[in-house]
C-alpha cells in the first residue's frame, strides 16, 4: 500500500509552487502553513514589487495561492505545524498540531500519512542590529531596512520615519549581514543587489526630485538582472552607484551624514542623507532551522538545510524521501525558489509509487 | 629638448592656481600648484546626477553615465598612458561635483575610440566630449591655441589661416598637369578634396605631389578644386565647434554642387570620417574614399621603377582604422612596393595607439604638453623605432608634421616619417626626382 500524498511544509512562493506541482501530476498535496494565510514572506512583509520587473507583489502572490486553493487534489492546513515525522520514504506519518499563536481553535494533534515531504520554510531577514558596523539601526529612525522600506512602497508613500517629510536623499548600504566573517554569515544573500535596485527605481518614481544612492563592494545583478534592473536603475532612473561601503552613520543636525571610502576615487567620503536603507542579507528563518533538527536533516554551518548531493540534486537532503527547496537551501530569489520547488516536486512525488522491477537492457 | 640650437630644459608648468586671502591683511596671496593642492578637500562631501543630467541634455552626451566603473578605458586611453586621465576617471569626477567645462580633462581627449571599442557599456566619449565642449565655446575655457584655429578656420577656410587662393599651389611643382574644377568644369570620375595640410604644410605638399604623379601615371580622371575647396573642418566639429563646422558644410556642399564627379577621394581620415559619417545625417550623400582605398585595388598596375630596400612600420590613423574599419587598403599598398618589409607595432589595426591629433589635440600641443609627461606622437614614434623599422608610414596629413617633430624631440631622427603615396612615388621613380621637379 503505497501513499498518493506529499507532505509539504511552508505556504510561501517555494511551498505553493510544489504543491501545485505535485497536484499537476495526478497526485495529493497537503501544504502545512504555520501563519493563518499563505504567501510567505512576501506577503508577511508586504513586498510592494516582485524583482526584477516589479510588477505588483500582491496579484502576483495571490495568483499563485489561488492556483492551489482551487485544486481539489490540494489540502491546505493553516496555522499548523509540524511536531514529529515517523515511519519510512513512502511510508511516512506527519504528525500536526495547531501553532502556537494561531487564531485557529486547539485541537489534538492529527497526523498525515504521506510518501515524502517538502520542506520550503524559507529565509528571514539579518537582524541589523547584530552589525558590526556602526549603522545605528536602533538608534536613528531614519536608519530602515530594505523590507521596511518595500512596506512604504507598497502603500505608495516613501516619508522619513524621524518627521514624515518625503526624503530629499536616500541611499543604500549593500551587504548588510553577508559577506562577512565577523558575523558569520560569509555567503552573498544574492538578492540584495538587486532588490536595492529595483527599490531605487521605484523611491524614483515616487519622488522624482529625489536623489539616491546605492553603496556597495560589487554589485551582484547575476544574469538577467544586470539588464533588467541595474542598467535601467543607472541609465534612465539616475540612481547613482558607488563603489564603496558605508562604514558608519553619525546623526548631523535632523540629517545623518554617512562615512566611508570611495575606492575608485581613494578618498573619504562623508555624505549627508536624510534615508538610510540596509539591504540587509538573508539567513535561515526560524521555521527552517527548527523544522531541520525536528526532521533530522543535515544543515549547513549558516543553518540552512544542506543538499547533500548539490550541485546536480539540489534538492535532496540526507534523510531519504526528504526533500528542501527555495531559501531553506540558501539565499534565494523567487526564480531560483520556484526552480527548487519544481524539483522538489518530481523528486517527491517519485516516493509515490511502486518502482516498476528494472528489466535487463538488450 | 633642444630649441633653436640650445639646449633647453624642461619646464614644468603647474596650471593649478589658487588664490587664498589673508583674514588680518585681506591681501591675496597665490598659492601655485603643489602649496594649493594641500588646500584641496580630500573629503567627498557629495555625489549626485545632476553634472551627468545636465550632459546627458545634450545631443551625444547621454551615454557619459552609463560607466559603470570597470576601467577597461583607462587601460586603452592613449592620453592615460602618458597622463592622468581617462573616461571611467571623468565619470567618477562628474559624479562627485567636478565641472567638466571648467576640468581640463576635457581637452584631453583626441576621440581616438579606443575606450569605446573595449566599453561593454558603450560610453561614447566621441559623441560626449564633442557635446561639452560645445557647452564651453561660450566661456572662458577654450584653449588660447585652439580658440585661434577656430577663428582661422572661420575666417579663411583652413585650420593654417593661409590665404584660399594659394589652395593649389603646390600643384605648380607636381611635374603633372593637375587639373582644378573652376577651370576646367567638365564631369570627372574622381574629385580630389585635398584638406589643409596637404594644401598647404610643406611636408604635406610633398605627399600631395607624389599622389599626383602616381594618379597621373595610373590614367586615373581626377580633379581638384582649387582656390573653391574650403576645410570639412571635422577635427574642428569634434573640438567643439559643431557650429563651424555645419556652416562649413554648407559651404563645401554648394561648391560640389556646381560640379559632376563620380566619387570623392581625400587623403585625410577626418575629411573621410565627416564625409561618410556626418553628410549622409545632414542630407549630402557621396561615394567618398580614402586615397588608400582608391589606389590599393589598382596596385597591380603600376610600374615599379626601382626597389626599396626598407623596413617600414605603418601607423593606422584612428579616423581611418578603428573609426571607420579600414586597415587593409595601407597594408595592401606598402607590400605592394617592392623590395619594403612591413614591420607591425605592438599596438596596430584597432589598438592602434593614437598620434594625439584628433579632436583638436593637432592644435592643442601647448596646452595638452601641460598635463601629459610626454606627446603621444613621440610615445608612438618610440614604440615605431621600436620595431627596427627605417621608416614610419603614415597615410594621415597630420601624421607627417607631427611624427617628424616627436622623432626629432625623442632622438630618433634617423626614423624617416613620410606617407604612403611618397614611397608608392619614389619606387616609380617620381619620388627619385622630387627635388629635380622644376615648377610646371
Amino acid at each position: 500500500m503505497f501513499s498518493d500524498t506529499v507532505v509539504v511544509i511552508g505556504g510561501g512562493p517555494g511551498g505553493l509552487r510544489a504543491a501545485h506541482g505535485i497536484a499537476g501530476t495526478g497526485n495529493r498535496a497537503v501544504l502545512i502553513e504555520q501563519r493563518d494565510y499563505l504567501g510567505g514572506t512576501p506577503v508577511a512583509e508586504k513586498y510592494s514589487g516582485l524583482t526584477p520587473r516589479g510588477e505588483p507583489a500582491a496579484p502576483q502572490i495571490q495568483h499563485l495561492v489561488d492556483s492551489v486553493t482551487a485544486d481539489p487534489l490540494t489540502e491546505v492546513r493553516l496555522g499548523t505545524e509540524v511536531v514529529a515525522l515517523d515511519g519510512e520514504p513512502g511510508a511516512f506519518t506527519v504528525t500536526l498540531r495547531r501553532a502556537q499563536g494561531s487564531g485557529a481553535e486547539a485541537v489534538g494533534d492529527q497526523t498525515v500519512e504521506c510518501g515524502a515531504v517538502v520542506i520550503a520554510t524559507g529565509f528571514g531577514h539579518f537582524d541589523p542590529s547584530r552589525a558590526t558596523q556602526m549603522y545605528g539601526y536602533f538608534e536613528f529612525p531614519d536608519v530602515i531596512t530594505q523590507a521596511e522600506l518595500e512596506l512604504m512602497l507598497s502603500e505608495h508613500r516613501v516619508l522619513r520615519p524621524s518627521n514624515g517629510q518625503p526624503p530629499e536623499r536616500i541611499c543604500f548600504v549593500q551587504c548588510v549581514g553577508s559577506r562577512d566573517r565577523q558575523i558569520g554569515n560569509e555567503y552573498c544573500s544574492k538578492v540584495c543587489c538587486g532588490v536595492a535596485s529595483k527599490e531605487a527605481i521605484e523611491i524614483r518614481q515616487l519622488l522624482p526630485s529625489s536623489k539616491v544612492f546605492i553603496f556597495y563592494i560589487d554589485m551582484r545583478t547575476y544574469g538577467y538582472w544586470e539588464n533588467e534592473i541595474y542598467w535601467p536603475a543607472q541609465e534612465q532612473h539616475h540612481v547613482q552607484y558607488v563603489k564603496g561601503l558605508i562604514t558608519e552613520v553619525l546623526p548631523k543636525g535632523d540629517r545623518l551624514l554617512v562615512r566611508g571610502e570611495d575606492t575608485t576615487m581613494g578618498r573619504p567620503m562623508e555624505v549627508l542623507m536624510d534615508l538610510v536603507v540596509l539591504s540587509v542579507g538573508m539567513e535561515p528563518s526560524t521555521g527552517t532551522r527548527d523544522l531541520a533538527k525536528l526532521l533530522g536533516v543535515r544543515q549547513n554551518k549558516y543553518g540552512f538545510i544542506e543538499a547533500t548531493g548539490a550541485p546536480l540534486d539540489p534538492v535532496s537532503t540526507n534523510r531519504e524521501g526528504v526533500f528542501a527547496c527555495g531559501a531553506a537551501l540558501g539565499p534565494a530569489d523567487l526564480e531560483d525558489t520556484v526552480s527548487s520547488a519544481a524539483g522538489a516536486a518530481l523528486k517527491a512525488v517519485g516516493y509515490l509509487r511502486p518502482r516498476p522491477v528494472a528489466t535487463a537492457k538488450a | 629638448m633642444p630649441s633653436a640650437g640650445r639646449k633647453v630644459p624642461p619646464v614644468v608648468v603647474e596650471k593649478e592656481r589658487a588664490m587664498v586671502a589673508s583674514t588680518i591683511s585681506g591681501r591675496e596671496v597665490e598659492l601655485p600648484a603643489m602649496w594649493n593642492r594641500m588646500f584641496e578637500p580630500r573629503v567627498l562631501t557629495d555625489y549626485g546626477p545632476d553634472g551627468f543630467a545636465a550632459i546627458s541634455a545634450l545631443p551625444g552626451g547621454e551615454s557619459l553615465e552609463w560607466c559603470y566603473g570597470c576601467g577597461k578605458c583607462v587601460a586603452v586611453c592613449p592620453v592615460d598612458m602618458v597622463g592622468d586621465y581617462g573616461p571611467r576617471k571623468i565619470h567618477r569626477k562628474v559624479q562627485a561635483g567636478t565641472q567638466l567645462q571648467a576640468h581640463a580633462g576635457l581637452w584631453l581627449c583626441t576621440t581616438c575610440g579606443n575606450c569605446l571599442r573595449v566599453c561593454p557599456k558603450q560610453v561614447d566619449m566621441t559623441a560626449v566630449m564633442p557635446a561639452v565642449r560645445e557647452t564651453a565655446l561660450d566661456g572662458a575655457g577654450v584653449p588660447a591655441e585652439l580658440q585661434d584655429i577656430f577663428e582661422k578656420t572661420f575666417r579663411y577656410g583652413n585650420a593654417l589661416g593661409q590665404a584660399q587662393r594659394r589652395r593649389a599651389q603646390w600643384a605648380d611643382r607636381a611635374g603633372v598637369p593637375v587639373r582644378v574644377m573652376a577651370k576646367d568644369p567638365r564631369p570627372v570620375d574622381v574629385l580630389f578634396y585635398v584638406e589643409d595640410y596637404w594644401s598647404f604644410h610643406p611636408r604635406g605638399q610633398d605627399a600631395a605631389r607624389a599622389f599626383a604623379r602616381v594618379a597621373s601615371a595610373l590614367g586615373i580622371d581626377w580633379a581638384i578644386l582649387g582656390a573653391e575647396e574650403r576645410t570639412i573642418g571635422d577635427s574642428q566639429r569634434l573640438a567643439g565647434e559643431k557650429g563651424l563646422f555645419d556652416a562649413m558644410a554648407d559651404d563645401v556642399t554648394a561648391v560640389l554642387a556646381r560640379y559632376e564627379f563620380a566619387r570623392i577621394v581625400t587623403p585625410d581620415p577626418h575629411a573621410f570620417n565627416a564625409m561618410l559619417r556626418e553628410y549622409p545625417r545632414r542630407g549630402h550623400t557621396f561615394d567618398v574614399l580614402h586615397y588608400t582605398q582608391l589606389l590599393a585595388p589598382l596596385r597591380g598596375q603600376i610600374r615599379w621603377a626601382k626597389e626599396l630596400p626598407l623596413k617600414v612600420t605603418f601607423h593606422d590613423p584612428c579616423y581611418l582604422g578603428r573609426q571607420n574599419g579600414e586597415y587593409d587598403a595601407p597594408r595592401a599598398l606598402l607590400e605592394a612596393i617592392p623590395g619594403v618589409e612591413l614591420l607591425e607595432m605592438g599596438r596596430c589595426r584597432d589598438n592602434a595607439y593614437c598620434c594625439g591629433g584628433g579632436g583638436g589635440g593637432m592644435w592643442l600641443d601647448s596646452f595638452s604638453g601641460d598635463h601629459m609627461t610626454e606627446r603621444l606622437s613621440e610615445r608612438r614614434v618610440r614604440e615605431a623605432a621600436q620595431t627596427g623599422a627605417d621608416v614610419l608610414a603614415v597615410c594621415c596629413p597630420y601624421e607627417v608634421p607631427r611624427f617628424a617633430d616627436a622623432a626629432k624631440s625623442t632622438g630618433y631622427e634617423d626614423l624617416r616619417v613620410c606617407d604612403i603615396v611618397e614611397l608608392i612615388d619614389e619606387a616609380m621613380a617620381g619620388g627619385a626626382g622630387r627635388e629635380g621637379v622644376t615648377g610646371g
